[in-house]
């Protein structure tokens, strides 16, 4: 299965959906609340194309991209060294863990991705007409609004998408090729999918039920991954021992070293074959038949981090400092809910948008275009 | 040579059978040799001398060689190759088994009659050390020779693999948990009569008898004359029936004799070639030259050609051979012993040989010295040790060695004390012996026999001579990863033969701090209690231990701590979703 279903990619292209999903959703939403469908039925619709047909053509370029990048990937034989070296395997199980690790905890946070769009759009929507001078500048500020309801989603799937392509590339370099589809589809669906039950509303707890359940999944994954890249590297020192790969000599003694070994089991090889369902296991969940010490500290360790770090974060959201810090000024004089300031924070801390001016501008401008529509 | 000749010739002249008495004196010691040309190494020598002395005696005579270890770093002992030692088990020399070794600064004198005519070889047996330089030719000449006639000169040749680093060093990284598949240190070179070049001058018309011995320590040698082929007479010291071959495939430990007519012309020279058996190796190190040249010259103005290329080894199949003395098969069989031989892992991650998942492991009280301390306790194997492979013969049986192969080399079986009908050899790949095979009706009699890989070897032998015997694998790493059998042949006849064992012998012992009676523990009470025997590793416990019970515990507890923090941290979000809808 790990052969056909790269599960790390699944949650990426999720992940990234997901995202993409929200801001269509509040797109879609506002543009009901503004324009009543039934009273002004040709701009609505005109609008509600224009959205779609953004998302549609920034998932096209974006997946066109990607694929084109993913198959040079292959062809400069990145998956040769992956199967020679295990220390590669152990650099990309590491990449992978840690790109899991730090965009995973948003997932978590739905609200707040919400919350950020909606103050972003509705800046954007909401602020002061631009002063209209002549120029080419000016003509493409023209055009940018009469179609920002094209351009707003087109940019956000574009940009959304490269991001889960770049991703996608870290974590799977070390996997089959043929694992990538499927896993990419299923990503797109489900994070479509929960993105629909957003936008129509009201069911945020379950919703946010599956989240956790998604999340609870991602972390395992790298734990397992993070668990995998320790193991890889000591295989890789193994390997030099014996002067050769110890995949000729299959799961039995001298294909581990006996004096970094936790347990061993003959049976139950993950890398052998494809694995099978210990493949499974593996990559769920980052079984080794042969348990080191290396990678048994490297697993608890990891889990030891997460867990500080989300007590951390939920410390800080609900009073406003780091624990064992003081509280500073600035936490301290946001009035109403702690958790807005603080997690606008954590995004930025995860490199989640905290977008370019184009994209501000081209809201910006929204109102006026709406406004146009309406006179015309 | 130096070694010092006593021949004792009291009836010289009018006695019909003249049994001499031949004493050698070796000081065992260090020198520095460059056989191969390539690089220069202390190796062990006898007397100053390196290659070590051949002895030589006729049939009917008495060998006594004062052994005096000079080394200072290492112990030996001297067995002597092929040698039946009927009545004087004590004298076989391998160490934990009839004698214990000779400690730097001791002697130690092994004395016994010759009753067999032959090809044989002496080496250390002690430690792994003889591929350390210490083996030789030992030659019994035959006044009864069946084919005395048939030849004019005689030449003895010697083939050997080389090493050029210590075999305690090879030893220690073989057996380790860096090489857990135990491939076997690859030799530097290959050495024919302890040289490389070598220039043997012959007559045209002329035929020589050639006694071949592959004195190495791993690589079993292919060898042919270019121009010539051979008439095969005997293999380990049994006359055969004069038996045509073009190339033979000698493994360590045997040896052959044949005879070689000369052309009758002088206008070339012809190579003689010896290529070790690469398929034994492991990896084949860049730059190793596997085979070794000579050359017969019948003309040293002429050039020594270069050996032609070949294609593929074709060698002659020793199992064909008929004993000339046209002893037929032991039909009927009292003991069979199955061994089944596998390669494995012990507890501290290195390679070890298992016969029936034993390992063998030296006993602490050399297991004559057990058989003949024991009293009526000697017929029950298990005070041998428990990992000492022991079977126990009784006399005057047809004794039978089933050897069942797991492995995917070749191993050449010895067994001391004895030559056996090799009586079947299945092919490669066959796996255990079926026990239908048809036999032959006069099978070929060695002491050394190569099974081949992942097959099965059957071996007969009259259970006629008192004594404690080892059956090995003669590839010297896998004797010290424990691909050894003792048979304890009848030992109360044994216990009968009322064998001293001298004084010097017992020393040995005494340096080593070893006990020279009781059980293989030394215990002389309680010959069942083993406590304190010597034992090889552990096994290598399947599954979980308790430690990666522990390992899997914490692991899991982590991994569903975690999910219950992110759980909470979740549950987190949906009273900030509910407030805000609020």
């Amino acid at each position: 299965m790990p052969d056909v279903f790269a599960i790390p990619v699944f949650f990426i292209c999720f992940r990234e959906t997901l995202e993409c999903s929200i801001v269509i959703s509040i797109l879609l939403a506002w543009l009901k609340s503004t324009i009543d469908p039934d009273q002004d039925k040709v701009t609505y619709k005109r609008l509600r194309k224009q959205i779609w047909l953004g998302t549609f053509v920034g998932l096209f370029v974006c997946l066109c991209i990607g694929a084109g990048m993913i198959g040079a990937f292959y062809s400069i034989g990145i998956n040769h060294w992956s199967t020679t070296e295990e220390i590669w395997e152990g650099v990309f199980s590491l990449i992978a863990s840690i790109i899991i690790s730090i965009m995973g905890a948003a997932i978590l946070r739905v609200s707040k991705l919400q919350d950020k769009w909606q103050v972003k759009l509705k800046k954007a929507l909401e602020s002061k007409k631009g002063s209209h001078t002549g120029g080419k500048r000016q003509r493409f500020k023209m055009w940018c609004e009469k179609y920002a309801m094209f351009l707003l989603p087109f940019i956000t799937v574009l940009r959304e998408g490269l991001e889960a392509v770049v991703f996608v590339g870290g974590v799977g370099l070390s996997l089959p090729a043929t694992s990538f589809p499927l896993a990419v589809v299923c990503g797109l669906a489900a994070g479509a999918l929960i993105g629909f039950f957003i936008y129509k509303g009201g069911r945020f707890i379950a919703i946010q039920f599956f989240l956790i359940a998604s999340t609870c999944v991602l972390y395992l994954i790298a734990a397992g991954l993070f668990s995998k890249a320790i193991w890889s590297f000591e295989a890789n020192q193994w390997n030099a021992i014996l002067g050769g790969d110890t995949d000729d000599i299959g799961s039995g003694p001298g294909s581990y070293d006996i004096r970094q070994s936790v347990w061993h089991v003959d049976c139950c090889n993950p890398e052998i074959n494809g694995g099978g369902g210990w493949g499974i296991f593996n990559a769920l969940l980052g079984w080794q038949n042969s348990a080191t010490y290396g990678s048994v500290i490297a697993y608890n360790l990891y889990w030891l981090v997460v867990i500080t770090w989300f007590v951390c974060m939920r410390f800080k959201e609900r009073r406003g400092h780091w624990p064992l810090m003081k509280k500073s000024k600035s936490s301290a004089a946001v009035e109403g809910p702690a958790g807005d300031a603080s997690s606008a924070e954590v995004d930025d801390i995860f490199g989640k948008p905290s977008t370019g001016s184009s994209d501000l501008e081209t809201g910006n401008n929204k109102i006026e275009t709406i406004e146009k529509t309406r006179e015309l | 040579m130096m070694l010092s000749f006593q021949v004792l010739l009291p009836a010289l002249y009018t006695a019909l059978v003249t049994a001499k008495t031949v004493t050698y004196d070796f000081n065992i010691s260090w020198i520095t040799t460059n056989p191969d040309g390539l690089y220069e190494r202390p190796t062990i020598g006898i007397n100053g001398q390196w290659p070590i002395p051949r002895i030589e005696a006729d049939v009917g005579d008495r060998i006594i060689v004062h052994a005096n270890n000079q080394l200072g770093n290492r112990t030996t002992s001297l067995h002597f190759h092929g040698l039946y030692m009927n009545g004087s088990s004590q004298m076989d020399g391998p160490v934990g088994t009839s004698q214990c070794a000779i400690p730097a600064g001791q002697s130690l004198t092994y004395d016994f009659n010759i009753t067999q005519p032959g090809t044989y070889w002496y080496h250390a047996h002690a430690d792994g050390s003889y591929p350390d330089g210490l083996r030789g030719p030992l030659i019994i000449n035959d006044a009864e020779d069946p084919y005395k006639d048939q030849y004019d000169e005689e030449i003895v040749l010697t083939l050997s693999d080389w090493y050029h680093s210590f075999m305690p060093d090879l030893i220690s990284n073989f057996i380790n948990t860096d090489n857990p598949t135990g491939a076997e240190p690859v030799p530097d070179s290959a050495l024919m009569n302890d040289t490389q070049n070598l220039q043997i001058n012959v007559q045209p018309g002329k035929t020589y008898k050639f006694r071949v011995i592959n004195m190495g320590a791993f690589a079993g040698q292919y060898l042919w004359f270019e121009g010539h082929n051979i008439s095969i007479v005997e293999v380990d010291g049994i006359y055969t029936e004069p038996t045509e071959a073009s190339m033979l495939y000698i493994t360590v430990a045997q040896r052959y004799s044949f005879l070689l007519t000369t052309q009758n012309d002088t206008t070339s020279n012809f190579a003689i070639v010896g290529s070790m058996d690469q398929d034994l190796f492991d990896t084949v190190p860049d730059g190793l030259n596997p085979n070794v040249t000579g050359w017969l010259v019948y003309n040293d103005k002429e050039p020594l050609p270069d050996p032609t290329l070949l294609d593929e080894f074709d060698p002659f199949d020793d199992y064909t051979l008929v004993p000339q003395d046209g002893l037929e098969l032991y039909d009927k069989v009292d003991y069979s012993m199955e061994m089944n031989f596998y390669m494995g892992n012990l507890n501290d991650g290195a390679n070890y040989a298992f016969i029936n998942d034993k390992t063998y492991t030296m006993p602490k009280v050399p297991s004559l010295y057990t058989a003949l301390s024991t009293g009526n306790n000697a017929t029950d194997a298990t005070i041998y040790g428990s990992n000492s492979n022991t079977f126990i013969l009784d006399q005057g049986q047809v004794a039978e060695i089933v050897l069942n192969s797991a492995d995917p080399g070749k191993h050449p079986f010895h067994l001391h004390g004895h030559s056996f009908q090799a009586v079947w050899r299945g092919a490669e790949d066959d796996g255990s012996y079926a026990y239908n095979e048809t036999l032959p009706t006069v099978p070929m009699r060695r002491d050394t026999f190569m099974v081949n890989p992942n097959s099965n070897i059957v071996l007969r032998f009259k259970a006629d001579n008192p004594g404690v015997w080892l059956f090995h694998c003669h590839i010297e790493w896998h004797i010290d990863s424990g691909l050894v059998a003792t048979l304890i042949e009848a030992p109360l006849a044994l216990q009968a033969q009322n064998l001293v064992i001298p004084q010097d012998h017992l020393d040995a012992c005494k340096a080593a701090n070893r006990p020279t009676s009781g059980n293989a523990a030394g215990n002389t009470a309680n010959y069942e209690d083993l406590t304190g025997e010597n034992l090889p590793p552990g096994p290598i416990p399947a599954g979980f231990t308790t430690s990666g019970i522990v390992a899997m515990v914490f692991s899991c507890v982590a991994g569903f701590l975690g999910m219950a923090v992110i759980i909470w941290y979740g549950l987190g979000e949906i009273e900030t979703q509910k407030r805000k809808a609020a």
